[in-house]
This record gives C-alpha cells, structure tokens and sequence, in this order.
C-alpha cells in the first residue's frame, strides 16, 4: 500500500503554536496572566468561527458574510440584554438569529443552485446595508450592563475566561460530531465526491442546508462571546471577520476545495493565525498589516493544499531512498 | 445619452436573439427607473441632472468593462475595489514625494497593473481558483494600500489633474462618460465580435476544448486579470480627479457595484454567456440608482442595501432561467 | 438442481435511436463466476445497468432467489445485495479506506443503551468488519491510509471490501482487469476463487478470453444486445467462443474505394508508454486509411493521444515525412498537419452551448480575424456554410447551437472543426460511435472522400464492419502492444477477433 504521514500536520501546528507562545512569554512578557487571559479571550471567537467555516468548507462552500451575521447576532443580543430581559432569552435569540441568517444563506444557495461565493458576497452587503439603515444608530449598543457582560468577562479562579472554556467545549464537541456521527462524514463526502455520496444514498442538498444552520448556530454563539466581553457593541467592527477564519481553516489543514481537513486543525490554525498578529503588532506593525497578512497566509495554504506535489515528490524518491516493497 | 444607447444595441447584432430581447428590456428597465426617480423629484428630468448621474459611472463602468471579461471566463476578481485603492494611494504619495503629475500618474497604472498580474500569474499557473485567489489578494492590496499610505493625507492635486474628470463637454456631459463610452466600443468589439470574446466565450464554457483549437486559454487569463489592475488604475485616476483626494476606505462598496453591474447586464455567473451592452447599461442602472437615491435623501448605505438585494434577486432568476433552459434543452436533442 | 440466485428472462430495452437488449436471457447460479462475454457495444454495460438499478428494462423479468426483482435505483442493488465494482471508482479520494467502506451505512452505537435515537458511529465495530472482510479476501491492509495514495488495483480491493460491507451476495465485475498489471490481476483472481467459497456469485464481464478461461465457471455471450449462448467453459473452446462472438452477416457498408496510396507520410517508432503502451510502431502513407482494432482497453486511444501530442511517451520517436519531429503538445501536432477526432466531443471536441459556425472556425480564428482581432463575419459564414454543405451537416443554420443537434451532425461538426485546420494526417478514434445508420455512412463517404484528396487517416473502431469495410490495413492492438496487422485483401472478423482477444 502507501506511506502514512509520519508527522500529522495537527502535531506540526500544536508544535507551532507552543512554540509561538514560548517566544512570546519571554519576549514581551506577554507571558503574564493578563496576557494570557486577554489571549484566551480573544481568540475563543476565532476558535469557534474557524469551526463553523471549516463545517462549510469541508462541503464544498464558502460563506463571506460570516462576519456580519456577527454583527446582527451580537446586535440582537445585546439589544435584548438593554431591554432587561435575562440570560437564557438573548443567548438563544442571538443563536437563533445566526441560524436564521446563515440557514437563508444555505437555503438560496442550495434552492437556486447558485454558487455559495456570490450568494454570501451578495448577502454580506445585504447585512451591511441593512444594519447600517435600518437598526437604529447604526447598530451601536452602549453602556451594557453587567447582566450581559458577565460572561465575557467573568473567569474562573481568575484566570481562565468563561468564554474560553465554552469555545473549547463547543470545540471539542464538534470535533467529536465530525469524527463520530453520520452527519459529520457526509460533510466530507459531499465536498469530496458530489456523485458518490449520492450513490452512498447522502442527499447533498440537504447536507449543505444543514451544515449552514450549524454554522449559524457557532456563529450565534460566537458572536454573544465576542459581544459580551465588552460594554458597548459595534457590528462594524465584525466586517471582515470571515477572512480571519477562512485563514484559520486554510492553515489547519482545511482544504479549500472541500472533502478533507480536521477540526482540530483549524482550531491549531485560529490561535496561530492569532498569535501572528500579536506578533506583528509586537513588532510595530500597525493594524493594516493584518490584511496583508491574512491575503498572503490564505494563499500560501491554499497553494500547499491545492498543489500536486507527486510529480515533485516522485523526483525526491528517486533521489534519496531505495525502492521499497509497496 | 439614449441616443448613443439605441445605436449600441443595434450594433451588436451578432448577438444571439434571447439575449438581444433582455438587454433591451434593461434598457426598459433604465428609461422606467429614470420616470421614477424623475415623478418623485422632478429636478431628475433637468438634462444636467441626468448628465451627473453619468460621472458617477466612469470608475465603475470601466472597472465593469474588465469585468465582464472575467465573469464570462467563469471566474471572478473580488480585489478590484482595493486595486483601485491601490492605485490610489500610489498616485498621492508619488505626487507628493516628487511633485510630478507624470509620474504619478504612472506608477499609479503601473501599480494597478501589477496587481492584476499577480491574480494573473496565481490563477493561470496555480490551481487555486479565481475565488480564493482574489478573496486573498484583496486583503493583500487593501494591507498594502495601508502601508504605503501610512498616516499622511494626499490631497492638493494640481487644478489640471481634475480636469480630468470634471471638465463638461459642451459644458454638459461630463467627460468620464465619453471615456467610458469610447472604452465600450473598444470592449464591446472585441467582446462581441473578436477573437478575444469568443475565446472568452468558449473558456467559460470549457476550457479544455479551446485547447484543441490552438488557442492559449492561461494566456488569454493572464491577460484579462491584468488588463482588470490596468482598467483599476485608471478608474483610479478619474475617481481621484472627482474626489481630489486619496484615502483608504475607497475599496468597499465598489466591488458591490462592479460585480452588480455585469450580473445585471445578463453576464452569466457560471460564464460562457454575457454582454458588454449589458453592463453598459447595467452601469448606468446603477448610476441612476445613485444619483436617484441621493436625491431622494437616501443614504450611501441604503443605496449598498438596495444594491446587495438587487444582485441577490439577480443571481437567483438568472440561476433559475438556467435550470429551465438545461431541462429543457434535454427534450430537444435526440 | 442448480441453486439460481439471479434470474433475467425476456429483457428489452430500448435508447432512442437504438436497441440496446432484446429478449435477453441470463442466469446466475450460487457461488459461481459467470462471465459475459461480447464485444464493444454488444449490451453488456446496459445489461449491468440494468441489474444494478441505474436503469429499468423495458420489458422481461429480473428474479432474485425466485422472486419478483425490481431495482429502482443503485442504493436499492445494494439493500438488495447486489453490488458493482465500477471501472472508475466512485471513491471519496481524500477519506480513508475505512471511512470508504462504510459511507452512507456506517455502524453504529447507541450513547447509553437506553437513548436509542442518539447514537455515534462505532469505529471498533467497523473496524472489526473490515479487518474481517479483507481477511476473507486474504488481505492486511491498512485501514487508515488515503484512498488517493493507492493504485488502481488498491481501489479496487478497497471497492470489493465496500461491496462486501453491504453483505452482498451478488458481486458485479465490469472489465475489472482493465488498469491491472499481470501480478494484481492473480491477487484478483485469488480474491475472486475466495469470494466463491464464501458463496458470493459474480458476473464477470470481459472479453479477454485467457482470464475467462481461468477464472469462469460458465461463460455467456452476448451479441448486438441479444443472447446468443451459454456454455461450461470446461466444455468449451476459444474458437467456439469467438464463433459466437462474431456470427453475423456483414452488411454493405460504405465501402472505399481504390486509391492510389503513396509514399510514407507518417510513422511511428517503438512508442512506449510506461504501463500502457508497449513498443508500438506503425506507418502510414499518403492516401491510406489505416485501421486500428481492439478491443476495450487495447490501448488504441492511449496510442492516439501518444501520436498527436496529448500525451507524452516514456519512448519512441515519431517521423512526418522521414524526419524525426517532437510533439510537445497539441499545438505542435496541429503545426505539423497533425489532427485527433475523438468520440467524446464534449472532451476533446466541441463546445457544446455554442454554434456550429462558432466552433468550426475555433481554430481558425487567427486566420479569420483582422484589426483587434475583429472576426470577419462574412468569411466565417463562408467558412462555415461550405462545410455544413460538404459534409451534409442537418441542422437550420451555421447559427444553430451544437448542443441541439443529433448525435451524428455533432460529430459532424467536429469533423468539419478538425478538417477547418487542412491536416494532412487525421486520427479518428471511433468516428461513428453513437451515430445513426444514416450519418454512419455519410460520415464514412467524408473519410473516403478525404482519402482521396491524399490525406492520411488512422481510424480507430470498435465496429468490425466498419473497419473492414474502409481500411486499406488493420492493425490489431491488444493490451498495449500490438498484435500484427492485416491486408485488406482476406480481412474477415474472425481473423481480426482472434488477434484482439
């Protein structure tokens, strides 16, 4: 048969990102608890939408408006939370309000058979538009009380975010779904290999729908944790988001064109796509830079991923080791 | 201006029928939009109103004449508004560190240029598609943009430059619009009638065929892109003329209108069928909406709403026409 | 009494435009390989299509185990027990062989006993039944390795294991030796004699006689979509077989006529290609239809992509005019007068939404076009008119789109796209595939026709006829080599079956 990859790429990337973090520690003294919590905090959004645009990815689809269905879902949250009411109503309606968003998303996508990239180009100025018009003063909610806030800033025994250990919860759980149930290998095989998982008896249209509302549900949670953590919400400062988590997925090993990559990979790829720009911020690179970082980070990747390397690889065989018994 | 319009519906003859009958009915759609906006502001009927609402038009519409060429491939160039933005910024800080219009003017199409080429060069040598290509170039062009422009204003073009945009023939017509028209013909023509189109036509439509015929399709692509940086470039220079400044946050909403107008002109999503008469007057739509929002107190932000709604709308009914035509088309081969 | 599990009585079943089975009669007993055996066309592949639910017959019975069998799509084959091993796999090439295996039928473990809705899927357990399923086939494999990283023969073994996985009883084999070097197809054969003590039965469908005789109990032949007979193949010879096989009138077709052939215009030298081709040489000469022949999987079109530039050899040189020249790709071969006229216009050939005229001049447009590279439309139209008329092209105008058009003015269409760019030297891989009686030999007078303007045509075809009938030589290539050649003078098909198989 053939050779297994010695050296899975998820080790590769956890090696990364220790190491990442070592440098940091001890360089900027980033290695504080502050530093640390402030890290945990940022990057659990990241984690958790890198999950769902993996989800999307792994079927073969891409969702651009990703970012600002953000907005809407920390919007509607913390409107909710001004207007007194508790906890368990604007968490549910902040993830109601993703599912709904991404889910219309997947349904014309898959209704019209319009490819997933313009339908959420379009959408994703639909969204801008519209909360820039419609939701009132922009979509800006100020002076959030505590009711809302204590979940992004609240931690356990002072250090560890709240908000850090739902993402890795929900991290490790869909991590789990893909690897344990039906639903998670269909996603595989409908951006794998359209025709055959209609012969293995998948109904790809209905995949896809669904994976959509799964990401709206991560995108609901991952809005209310970015929301909550502080007291005034901006949407606009969502815009863009997407490519931060298309990075992420590209990095951890998602490929692109859909039917492969891990979870775990991608949630390797969001702390280091974040660590990155720690990094260069350190370094004195203004915020900008980040652009081009991300731009440069997805091609790289997809390259890696999209590339044939057996032509390549067949000429370093022969140069090196001696024919082996397949 | 409907003059003009008239002649160039008649003059890409070579179009199949069905399309023929859409293009006009945009055109319809055109004339009824005017009659709307004008009943809700009858300041919209004076001639000079509707003239401005063609200087809005020229960045886009050139940026759309590019684009109908790589949406008819089947591909897409979503870093078009930050090319733009690009070239921009080059164009003030050249003026600005060397004082001189020439060669601001070009390194500022040189910029553009190049930046067409790398999607060129990563999308005809790669196998990353046009998708993922220009989502990270976008970002790519929009960082660099920052980079150069650092903090500094760029302002204070010299009175000879806005000419360039804002000087009136026959004190009326703005002149962006004759540039764009005399882009069209050129494009129109190749598109329509040209080897050039027809290539592009059959790309869309398959590749690999193409190849059969001796025709070099990843050099027909390398071109197209970097012909789009170059239209960037200059759309650049004129949108500057109008604006005399250059700042950072050009890039977004353009994109939406760029891509808006080809749709709308009836250029398939999926390639292998479109019309340059299309998004010419699919630009103008847009520039009417502009201009007729504006002047019914509507805001930029509503206009990128109504914009976004409308490319959606547009996707679908021509997603659907598609499926009707493919079950269809079944039953009559035998 | 033999014990009978699948049973097709009286099967019908019409294409627009042709008659793929009629009144076929087959049976299937427990635990034994069947092989069907008929040349390209013959109805084999319709006949699996059948039996496997992509298709419905007509009309006739299916009996599985003596009952009523309908089959209405390929998930219901594989509920039923019945399952094929395609040519080209329908794999997930990014997902292991295990996760292959058990796409879309996983098992599955309940989270605690009692919550019977939720349950996740039990990797031991699959495991547990893979690992015994290739044990079965006398295999260890690796379990978690890419189906992408695996040969072809790999993909098959893992194809027989998803099979398998469904409990099939009725295993369906389509020319599975195809892409198989000698040494994967004993491994083959060995899973297969496994396969049979575990009384599972199989059709095996092939025309490669030897492996019939090594590997079948009973062989069955079929011909023009109609049974012809049934034998024990311990009872039965090679040339018995090939007498079915073949056993038909010729009908007048199109017969060439005489033309003075002249001096060697093209030849191939020793073109090998790793696997596929093996130290092929031909020649060709000026005026001459030389005719390939072979059966599915010769390697005839694999030689024709070889000698127009579509695909590179590992060896071998080729002449045009007695000088060594180097084809690098398509284009080249177009500069030297070089043309490839394949079946699959969708492929190789045309653009299917777009007009007659528009690909007719495809490779013209150059010529065709002046100033900025505007197209003359006046002599696009003339271009494309005269051939519409030379070649009897049926359609309402230059105008109309390809994909409207019949089969036979398709390929047409793509003749005249080919002949737009004057070659000298034409390669024809099955010119008449898929085409009417009536544009059959239309497109047979083209060729003549051609002939006699002094081009020089290789014509690959699977119709016996049809090779006859127009070659002034055979050549017959069997599994990459090629098996010798033939004058026209005392063809007959027996003579060039016996090469082929």
């Amino acid at each position: 048969m053939a050779s297994k990859r010695v050296i899975s790429r998820e080790f590769m990337l956890g090696a990364i990102v220790l190491a990442f973090i070592a440098f940091l520690s001890f360089t900027t003294g980033f290695g504080s608890t502050s530093g640390i919590f402030s890290m945990l905090l940022d990057v659990s959004p990241t984690i958790l939408g890198a999950i769902a645009m993996s989800l999307i990815i792994f079927t073969g689809n891409i969702d651009i408006s990703a970012g600002t269905i953000l907005g809407f879902v920390g919007f509607v949250a913390a409107m909710l939370a001004k207007a007194g009411y508790p906890f368990y109503v604007f968490i549910p309606a902040g993830i109601l309000t993703g599912m709904l968003l991404a889910g219309l998303n997947g349904w014309i996508s898959v209704t019209f058979k319009v490819p997933s990239i313009v339908v959420t180009l379009a959408m994703n100025m639909v969204h801008i538009g519209f909360y820039v018009t419609f939701l009132p003063n922009a979509g800006w909610v100020l002076n959030l009380s505590d009711s809302f806030t204590f979940l992004g800033q609240g931690r356990f025994f002072g250090i560890v975010p709240y908000i850090f250990v739902i993402a890795i919860a929900v991290a490790a759980l869909f991590i789990w779904i893909v690897k344990y149930t039906k639903f998670g290998k269909s996603l595989y095989a409908v951006g794998g290999n359209r025709q055959a998982a209609i012969y293995a008896g998948i109904n790809p249209d209905r995949t896809v729908l669904t994976v959509y509302l799964v990401e709206g549900l991560l995108l609901g949670l991952a809005g209310i944790l970015k929301a909550t953590t502080a007291n005034r919400l901006m949407p606009s400062v969502f815009q863009g988001r997407e490519m931060i988590f298309i990075a992420a997925a590209v990095v951890g090993g998602v490929n692109i064109m859909g039917g492969s990559g891990k979870l775990l990979g991608a949630v390797f790829g969001a702390v280091l796509v974040y660590l990155l720009s720690i990094t260069m911020i350190y370094l004195g690179f203004q915020d900008y830079f980040q652009f081009a970082l991300q731009g440069v980070i997805i091609l790289i990747a997809v390259f890696i991923t999209v590339s044939d390397f057996a032509p390549l690889r067949k000429r370093l065989k022969k140069l090196f080791a001696p024919k082996r018994a397949t | 201006m409907k003059g003009t319009l008239m002649t160039d519906i008649a003059r890409s003859r070579s179009a199949p029928r069905i399309k023929f009958t859409y293009q006009a009915a945009l055109g319809l759609l055109l004339v009824g939009l005017i009659v709307l906006f004008g009943i809700l502001q009858p300041v919209f009927f004076h001639l000079n109103v509707l003239f401005d609402t063609t200087s809005i038009v020229g960045e886009i519409g050139i940026m759309a004449l590019a684009m109908t060429f790589i949406i008819t491939t089947g591909g897409i160039d979503l870093s078009v508004g930050y090319i733009l933005q690009l070239a921009a910024i080059v164009f003030g800080v050249v003026l600005k560190g060397s004082g001189s219009l020439a060669s601001a003017i070009v390194c500022s199409l040189a910029a553009g240029t190049a930046c067409g080429f790398i999607n060129g060069i990563i999308i005809s040598k790669t196998r990353i598609p046009p998708l993922v290509t220009t989502l990270a170039t976008m970002n790519l062009f929009r960082g660099v943009s920052f980079i150069i422009a650092g903090t500094s204003s760029y302002t204070g073009f010299p009175a000879g430059f806005k000419l360039i945009s804002t000087y009136l023939v026959f004190n009326a017509i703005p002149v962006q619009f004759f540039y764009f028209v005399f882009l069209f013909v050129f494009f129109n023509l190749v598109y329509a009638r040209g080897t050039l189109g027809r290539s592009l036509k059959g790309i869309g439509f398959n590749e690999g065929v193409l190849l059969f015929s001796g025709i070099r399709t990843k050099r027909i692509l390398l071109f197209i892109y970097t012909l789009c940086g170059l239209m960037c470039a200059v759309a650049a220079l004129i949108y500057l003329g109008r604006l005399s400044a250059a700042k950072t946050s050009m890039g977004n909403d353009l994109n939406l209108q760029v891509i808006t107008a080809v749709v709308l002109g009836g250029t398939s999503i999926m390639g292998g069928v479109g019309s340059m008469v299309g998004t010419f007057i699919g630009v103008l739509i847009i520039g009417v909406l502009r201009k007729g929002f504006t002047l019914v107190n509507f805001s930029g932000n509503i206009f990128n709403f109504t914009l976004g709604l409308v490319l959606i709308v547009a996707l679908i009914v021509f997603a659907v026409i598609e499926e009707r035509k493919k079950t269809s088309g079944r039953t009559l081969k035998s | 009494m033999a014990d009978v599990v699948l049973q097709m009585e009286g099967i019908n079943k019409t294409f627009p435009g042709v008659k793929a089975l009629s009144n076929m009669n087959i049976d299937l007993r427990r635990g034994e390989v069947h092989a069907v055996c008929g040349e390209n066309g013959a109805g084999k592949s319709t006949l699996m299509k059948l039996i496997t639910g992509v298709y419905q017959p007509d009309s006739g019975e299916m009996r599985l185990n003596g009952q009523l069998l309908k089959v209405h799509n390929p998930n219901d084959a594989y509920s039923k027990g019945i399952a094929i091993i395609f040519q080209e796999t329908s794999l997930f090439p990014d997902l292991t062989i295990l996760e292959n295996i058990f796409m879309g039928h996983e098992l599955r473990r309940p989270l605690a006993g009692v919550v019977k809705f939720a349950s996740f899927l039990d990797y031991p357990a699959m495991r547990r039944k893979a690992r015994e399923i290739f044990g079965r086939l006398g295999m260890e494999i690796d379990l978690d390795v890419r189906v992408s990283q695996l040969s072809v023969a790999s993909k098959q073994m893992v194809e027989i294991a998803k099979a398998l996985s469904f409990d099939s009883s009725i295993l369906i084999l389509d020319e599975p030796t195809a892409a198989l070097t000698s040494r994967e197809v004993d491994t083959l054969f060995e899973t297969i004699r496994k396969l049979r003590t575990h009384g599972v039965s199989m059709l095996y469908i092939s025309h490669r006689l030897d492996e019939i005789f090594q590997i079948a109990d009973r062989v069955t032949v079929i011909r023009d979509g109609e049974y012809v007979q049934t034998g024990e193949v311990k009872n039965v010879t090679r040339d018995q077989l090939v007498a079915w096989m073949v056993g038909r009138t010729l009908d007048t077709l199109y017969a060439k006529e005489d033309i003075e052939i002249g001096e060697v215009v093209f030849e191939a030298r020793d073109m090998c290609q790793e696997g596929v081709i093996d130290g092929v040489s031909l020649t060709l000469r000026r005026g001459e239809i030389l005719g390939i022949a072979g059966l599915a999987g010769a390697g005839r079109t694999e030689l024709a992509l070889l000698l127009c530039g579509l695909s590179r050899p590992d060896f071998g040189e080729i002449l045009v005019d007695g000088a060594r020249v180097i084809i690098r790709n398509y284009q080249d071969a177009m500069a030297l007068g070089i043309c490839y006229i394949s079946e699959d216009r969708q492929k190789y050939g045309l653009v299917v939404p777009m007009t007659i005229s528009e690909n007719i001049t495809m490779p013209l447009l150059r010529r065709i076009s002046g100033f900025l590279g505007i197209i003359n439309a006046g002599r696009e139209r003339e271009i494309s008119t005269t051939y519409i008329d030379d070649l009897a092209i049926k359609a309402p105008g230059a105008g109309f789109v390809v994909n409207n058009l019949s089969g036979g003015n398709q390929q047409k269409v793509s003749v005249a796209k080919a002949l737009a760019t004057e070659p000298r030297i034409l390669i024809l891989d099955e010119p008449t595939r898929g085409v009417d009686v009536g544009a059959k030999s239309e497109i047979h007078r083209i060729i003549s026709g051609l002939a006699r303007a002094g081009k020089s045509i290789i014509m690959i075809s699977s119709d016996l006829p049809e090779i006859m009938g127009m070659s002034d030589r055979v050549m017959v290539m069997k599994s990459g080599a090629k098996q010798g050649e033939l004058p026209r003078s005392g063809l007959s098909q027996e003579k060039i079956l016996q090469m082929a198989l």
